[in-house]
């Protein structure tokens, strides 16, 4: 299952989210807490600075965000922007110099650090297994240092594998037996074992090639909508920001945020030139990948019921300067005839008589827009057919992906 | 006078050791070797426990190790029968003049392993663990000792060898052990105790590092899996 993220329908998605975050995303004192992200934020920096010692420039400069229950935030920007101090901060691997971090509701200090640690899980770029464990060892590091006992524990280890996509056969076999893609799932699976509201993963996959981190990032995705947990990943590559991030925090030298908003209001509206030229060229080709059908505007096209008369079609095409009708019958779209075919016609025959060709641009709502885009030049029409399951919506066309991007 | 009774009592002095005088004491042997064991296993327990704790505070604070290395040399370099001579005039003849000489030898070789395993450790196992939430003292025990742990055992064995060496000097100041053998062979120019010492002392070397050897391979089976790539 590919998981789709609903950019255009932020409450009711949100409450899904939520709903699937469950027990786990709230502390016990507000089991019902408000579906809504900014109103009771899970992670919140307030003007967090960090200079480290011996260093006289701030990595991190005034940071104020706030991270909501089962988004999923993205930190990128250039080297030398904190995002990674600032991801360490909040499991407190590094202490902030000034400011204030809640995480979990709980304000910095409220419980000894290695308690804290054991509530958020944390992925690293290196991985970090232990090699003198086994992999259901290493999965079961967490567990057990919260004094789960050992058969709850392998079946926890058991569970994830499979969660995170490897076969239990692995269970036994010792870190440096597995490839770095495998290494990597367990790494996921470790930071998973006592099911953390929290997930904080630094750079997860830029030690693994090109083709295994996409499809690592698919597969967090995927995991993502079944888990429901609050995920903070630090980047240097945009693309991966863009793809994982419900939000997107762009950060520059300094740890100063240019930027924090979702992927879309980003393309559409980059807050600064540093933004922009972070976002880099093709902005507007981007914008298409993230943008689905259902946010541009739909025209109604030039349609006709199949049983009325052929005439009145060919007016119809007229008006909206085609060379072809679509043919619906009540709301399902049957095909298309074109109007020299109409035209062949007695005076008093309807559309039905005319030969139907079947229409092959047809998206629905969800098509991302690229994919929509990619119809459209390629069909004679010009134009995709929107379709819920059957029924016909309207029609898009080059002039309203043109818009939608504005 | 005594060399005349040795002659007069052991008459196969042309073979080097003779088997009957080795049938008659295997008591004697026996009791050597006890002797010889137990200088070496305290010393090597003692050894690695001080070792243990100066390698941890050389970790913790790295401006000692320095320091320690520096003074574990030292006592490294001073040959062994001065040391027990220096020795002599305060604590007397004795197991404890023999345990501290021998200790002493250990504590650079153990240090420096011990140090040197940990900090072998991958850098990211160690992050790994804190951010897990690991304490100091559990990420130690579970993490960093057990990865350090061929490295210890390397120097255990290096440490072992050298010990069981010295325990036959360690004779000189009354303690038996094979170096008793070694002794009374010669005073007496009689060469069977002195090639019986000197085998046992390598024998005993070689099984306790072959079997050091393979305790660590018992202890460590994931050191023993190679990458899948």
């Amino acid at each position: 299952m590919k998981v789709v993220k609903s950019f255009d329908e932020p409450e009711e998605a949100e409450v899904v989210r939520t709903g699937a975050a469950g027990p786990d995303a709230g502390t016990s004192d507000r089991p019902n807490r408000p579906p809504n992200i900014g109103d009771d934020p899970v992670i919140s920096l307030r003007g967090v600075t960090k200079r480290f010692s011996g260093t006289s420039t701030d990595a991190v400069t005034d940071l104020t965000l706030d991270i909501g229950a089962g988004e999923i935030v993205a930190f990128v920007g250039p080297s030398g922007c904190g995002k990674t101090t600032t991801l360490k901060m909040i499991n407190r691997l590094i202490e902030p110099t000034a400011g204030s971090i809640q995480v979990l509701g709980q304000p910095q200090g409220a419980i000894p650090v290695h308690e804290l640690r054991r509530q958020i899980g944390f992925v690293i770029q290196q991985i970090g297994l232990f090699p003198h464990r086994t992999i259901s060892r290493n999965i079961g590091v967490v567990p057990e240092l919260l004094g789960w006992d050992k058969r709850r524990i392998a079946e926890r280890s058991a569970e994830l594998i499979e969660l995170v996509g490897l076969s239990e056969s692995v269970l036994d076999r010792y870190p440096p037996e597995l490839s770095g893609g495998q290494q990597q799932r367990v790494g996921v699976a470790r930071a998973l074992a006592a099911d953390p509201p929290i997930l904080l993963m630094d750079e997860p996959y830029s030690a693994v090639d090109p083709l295994v981190r996409e499809r690592l990032q698919d597969d967090l995705l995927d995991l993502q909508a079944k888990v429901g947990k609050t995920i903070v990943v630090v980047t240097h590559d945009i693309e991966e920001a863009m793809k994982l991030g419900d939000r997107v925090a762009i950060l520059n030298i300094g740890g100063i945020l240019e930027q924090y908003d979702t992927p879309k209001e980003l393309l559409r509206s980059p807050a600064s030139e540093f933004v922009a030229s972070f976002l880099g060229r093709e902005r507007g080709l981007r914008q298409l990948g993230l943008l689905k059908v259902g946010d541009v505007e739909l025209e109604p096209g030039p349609v006709q019921q199949g049983g009325d008369s052929a005439t009145r079609a060919l007016q119809v095409a007229e008006a909206h300067g085609t060379t072809w009708v679509a043919v619906l019958e009540d709301q399902e779209l049957r095909g298309w005839v074109s109007t020299d075919s109409l035209r062949d016609l007695d005076a008093n025959a309807t559309v039905n008589d005319a030969p139907l060709e079947y229409f092959v641009a047809t998206v629905t709502v969800d098509t991302p827009l690229r994919e929509a885009l990619d119809l459209i030049v390629r069909s004679r029409t010009r134009r995709a057919a929107v379709l819920d399951n059957a029924r016909y919506l309207g029609m898009v066309t080059i002039d309203a992906v043109a818009g939608g991007l504005q | 006078m005594i060399s005349r009774a040795v002659i007069a009592q052991s008459s196969p002095r042309d073979h080097l050791v003779s088997w009957e005088w080795t049938r008659d004491h295997l008591d004697e042997i026996w009791t050597r070797t006890v002797e010889h064991v137990q200088l070496t296993a305290v010393a090597l327990i003692i050894g690695f426990g001080l070792s243990l704790a100066l390698s941890l505070l050389a970790v913790r604070y790295r401006r000692t190790y320095g320091p320690i290395t520096w003074i574990g040399s030292v006592l490294y370099t001073i040959p062994s029968v001065a040391l027990f001579g220096i020795l002599i005039p305060f604590t007397g003849l004795g197991f404890w003049t023999a345990e501290i000489a021998l200790v002493s030898y250990t504590i650079l070789i153990f240090v420096r392993n011990i140090v040197a395993g940990i900090d072998g450790v991958p850098r990211a196992a160690v992050e790994a663990a804190d951010a897990m939430g690991f304490t100091r003292i559990r990420r130690l025990w579970s993490v960093e000792l057990p990865l350090a742990l061929p490295t210890i055992v390397a120097g255990t064995r290096i440490a072992s060898v050298t010990v069981i060496g010295l325990v036959t000097i360690a004779a000189v100041v009354g303690n038996g052990g094979y170096g008793a053998l070694i002794l009374d062979g010669l005073n007496r120019d009689f060469s069977t105790p002195v090639v019986l010492g000197a085998g046992l002392s390598v024998i005993l070397a070689t099984g306790v590092d072959a079997s050091l050897a393979l305790a660590q391979r018992a202890l460590t089976p994931w050191a023993r899996t190679r990458g899948a790539e």
